[in-house]
């Protein structure tokens, strides 16, 4: 319990440095939105009216507190460009991001976790090389190019056997769930196959360590195979770290799947970040990094909440600290 | 990794003997061996069959629709743009994206113009101009409705102009030279100028002469009602608009396919693509260099260049103290530039352009013949001031990503011979803005300078460019002031020769816009379409 507070606490303190630190790192970008409302056939008085009008011209310091003032009641504020809700823009982004990560994932878990545990599992040596090859490639194939290549091989009009759209999300969204599924999953592919060689290497890395370990010989030694002693208590015992791992591979992939946004021209958070940005929509982009550090943190606190749960040993090793203090 | 791998190796070879004795002992070693990989197998299987399943469902519910229709003309035609807006305030944000996709289709201006960049009617069917040019009467069409069932008449016309005048909205500074506009009656508007203005007209077909609904109240940035033959049906910022034919509009433009959506497409591969697999029927512009399995298939695609008034300003820095001040510098690399092979690389449909006036705009004369690519003058030009290859001058060069990388290596190595080192700085839009455009901290810049009727740049010393010549700034006064398109043409023309003359910058070519159609693809404009973009005509037989 005590350690969740701390966590917590942590938390809060790491998300108001961090405001700070989005904040002056925003203000830094040289160029702002005004000039960018204004173009380059306006008189600069223009780009002076607006930057009034917006209220870009207030100290940085009344800036900060307004924004401030405004996320603690839980309002983000608005594009100055779009004129549409932070919410708003990060919720129609998010609704495109979330599910392509999550069908990412899932791709991940179904090629990495069998494929790592076949690594280690592989009796013959040149087959784990073959393995070990597998997973260096898988990891150095810029998700760019494997998202071309499937494009080139699936996707429709395209592709050599053009069955799956590779350009856009449906106009309805998840209104029409069908369409908006296909449309996701080349994508997906492309980032499920790159996220699973990586998972697979720390499947490998983790699981193979545990294979050499007394674990292992202990569970041998009360009758099950190699195999039966890696799968069933290897892998139990590994489960904490991949959890980490998984819980972090998500949070990453994020912004992770920009380039792949681009690339099936999706418009979800990590490409619609970038335009904000390029655009110098600083309310818009300090809102949605902020959200997303949020995220980002809330997925560490879980992810250790969750190791610790996993893990009694290191429960037990806080009683035994807490003991001690 | 390779630790990884040699403890790996290492484990295997001691576990092998250990390994054989346990397995021995193992209970029962085939029983449970093959379920965990059969399951995973059946599982794959059972996933993949699924996936195939679901997309050959879609796949022939796709196709059925399409035999069905057979040459039935399509209710939905998807068209493929670049450059997205952010959002749908016309009155306040900059950038042709937003004059492309809404003056025409959505709003109205006064007047209109066509795709060879002439005035047209639109609100007003015809109109008088006073002799001494300070008094246009406009008379407007009868029955005029906005989309939401407002009527259109003087009164909304006079009210959007003098808004846009009295709140600076974007183009205000071209309205300077009006004194008043009034409604007179219901169906007449007159304005009244300070001083003749010859461009007047023109301006007001852009979004100085749009009509707004003075009793509507909506939020301007995501919505827009106007008279035009389409309305906004969704908009999503950055990505696609949704236009859908306006069922109360007034006019003879009347909307020939129901809905149109815009996909806005800023990777040029994706864009191909796009193409390609028929989720758009239209791409403009389209890289040429990326055209080629488009113009290869003409029993599928149409692909054409079309004219358009976007010029390629490598801007110098003209201002005193800075290293292009002098003249003979600024001649030299004009002379060093190899116009043919920079359009050639880009797949030649492009337009050499000596000058500030492109080919649809007033006062063009092609003066290219002004500084012919020549080598040795500029070698000359450059040992004149005492720069040489082996002792060069250092300059940079600063532009948008937006424009690639290409342009910048080739002029780098055009320049190299001539003795100018020239560093490429190829950056974001908004630092550009700041850098170049706003601080005047630059030596050479590049951009796409694509509105029409932009000469006045050159007359305003406090430019970026900071070209200051008084001349140039009389003669374009006074074609201004003219009250003849010809006496205004021959006054333009005689300063921009000046300026092109005196080199304050070069103009790499006249960007032509290449658009491909899927074939079946009717009215869709090939002239001026990145700012003049009438859909109304657009439709699509499969």
């Amino acid at each position: 319990m005590r350690f969740v507070v701390r966590r917590l606490l942590l938390f809060v303190a790491a998300l108001f440095g961090l405001s700070v630190v989005v904040f002056a790192a925003l203000r830094i970008l040289p160029g702002d939105v005004a000039s960018i409302m204004a173009g380059v056939n306006a008189p600069p008085e223009k780009a002076a009216q607006l930057r009034e009008q917006l209220g870009l011209n207030r100290p940085l310091a009344i800036q900060y507190l307004d924004w401030m003032g405004a996320l603690l009641h839980g309002d983000f504020g608005t594009s100055i460009l779009t004129g549409r809700s932070v919410t708003s823009l990060v919720a129609s982004r998010a609704s495109i991001t979330f599910p392509l990560i999550i069908l990412g994932l899932l791709i991940a878990l179904a090629v990495g976790l069998p494929l790592g545990c076949a690594a280690v599992l592989a009796r013959s040596a040149r087959v784990r090389a073959a393995f070990h090859v597998l997973a260096i490639i898988g990891g150095a194939v810029p998700a760019l190019w494997s998202g071309l290549l499937l494009i080139l091989l699936f996707g429709k009009g395209t592709g050599l056997v053009g069955i799956l759209p590779s350009q856009g999300f449906p106009m309805d969204g998840w209104t029409t769930p069908g369409r908006a599924l296909l449309a996701l999953i080349l994508p997906a592919l492309s980032v499920g196959i790159i996220v699973g060689a990586s998972l697979m290497r720390y499947t490998r890395a983790v699981l193979g360590d545990l294979a050499n370990s007394g674990y292992i010989d202990m569970a041998r030694s009360c009758g099950m195979t190699r195999t039966q002693a890696v799968l069933r208590v290897g892998l139990r015992l590994a489960t904490p770290q991949l959890v980490s791992v998984i819980g972090l591979t998500f949070a990453s992939m994020i912004t992770g799947v920009m380039v792949i946004e681009n690339l099936f021209a999706l418009p979800g958070i990590g490409n619609g970040l970038v335009t904000d940005v390029g655009n110098r929509d600083l309310i818009a982009v300090q809102s949605e990094l902020f959200l997303l550090a949020a995220f980002f943190l809330g997925v560490g606190l879980v992810v250790d909440v969750l190791h610790r749960i996993l893990d009694p040993r290191l429960k037990s090793a806080d009683t035994v600290s807490e003991v001690a203090a | 990794m390779s630790q990884d791998n040699g403890a790996h190796a290492e484990s295997g070879a001691t576990g092998a003997t250990t390994d054989a004795s346990l397995a021995s002992r193992a209970k029962n070693p085939k029983k449970n061996g093959p379920k965990w990989w059969l399951i995973s197998l059946i599982a794959v299987i059972v996933a993949v069959a699924v996936v195939i399943g679901v997309t050959l469902a879609y796949a022939k519910k796709d196709n059925g629709t399409a035999s069905g229709n057979g040459a039935a003309q399509a209710s939905t035609v998807t068209i493929g743009l670049k450059l997205a807006p952010t959002n749908l305030d016309i009155r306040n944000t900059a950038g042709s994206a937003l004059d492309q996709i809404l003056i025409g289709n959505v709003y109205e201006g006064i007047v209109a113009r066509d795709s060879k960049n002439q005035v047209t009617p639109a609100i007003a069917s015809s109109w008088e101009e006073s002799k001494d040019g300070l008094t246009y009467t406009f008379h407007l069409n009868k029955n005029m409705v906005f989309s939401n069932g407002d009527t259109l008449d003087a009164e909304d016309v006079a009210w959007s102009i003098n808004e846009l005048i009295a709140k600076q909205y974007h183009d205000a500074d071209a309205l300077e030279a009006v004194s008043k506009v009034e409604a007179k009656d219901a169906d007449t508007v007159v304005i009244t100028l300070k001083t003749p203005n010859s461009n007047l007209l023109w301006t007001l077909t852009g979004r100085a002469g749009l009509v707004f609904d003075k009793d509507a109240k909506y939020d301007l940035k995501t919505q827009a009602v106007g008279s035009g033959p389409y309305t906004v049906a969704k908009f999503v910022e950055n990505d696609s608009i949704t236009l859908k034919a306006n069922e109360k509009y007034w006019g003879k433009n009347k909307a020939k396919t129901p809905t149109i959506v815009v996909k806005y497409l800023a990777d040029d591969n994706a864009a191909v693509n796009a193409l390609k697999s028929g989720d758009v029927q239209v791409l403009a512009p389209i890289t040429e260099n990326l055209a080629e399995p488009f113009t290869s298939d003409p029993s599928k695609y149409v692909v054409k260049a079309g004219d358009g008034t976007d010029k390629y300003v490598l801007g110098f820095n003209n201002a005193s103290g800075s290293k292009l001040a002098d003249k003979r510098i600024r001649q030299a690399i004009r002379y060093a530039i190899n116009h043919d092979e920079l359009i050639a690389s880009r797949g030649g449909a492009d337009k050499a352009l000596g000058g500030p006036i492109p080919s649809l705009d007033p006062g063009y004369e092609d003066l290219t013949d002004l500084y012919p690519y020549d080598q040795d003058k500029a070698k000359s030009l450059m040992a004149a001031v005492g720069y040489s290859e082996d002792k060069p001058l250092e300059l940079t060069l600063t532009y948008a990503n937006i424009y690639g990388t290409e342009l910048g290596d080739q002029l780098r190595s055009q320049l190299k011979p001539i003795g100018i080192d020239l560093k490429v700085n190829v950056v974001e839009f908004s630092t550009w803005l700041q850098d170049v455009y706003t601080n005047h901290d630059f030596d050479i810049s590049l951009v796409d300078h694509n509105e029409s009727h932009d000469f006045y740049t050159w007359t305003d010393p406090t430019y970026y460019f900071g070209y200051d010549n008084k001349d140039v700034q009389k003669l374009y006064a006074e074609g201004i002031a003219a009250t003849t398109d010809k006496e205004r043409d021959a006054k333009f023309a005689e300063a921009a020769k000046l300026i092109s003359e005196d080199a304050p910058a070069d103009w790499l070519f006249n960007y032509r816009i290449t658009t491909a159609t899927a074939k079946g693809v009717e009215g869709f404009p090939f002239d001026l379409n990145q700012t003049v973009l009438p859909l109304y005509n657009v439709t699509y037989t499969k």
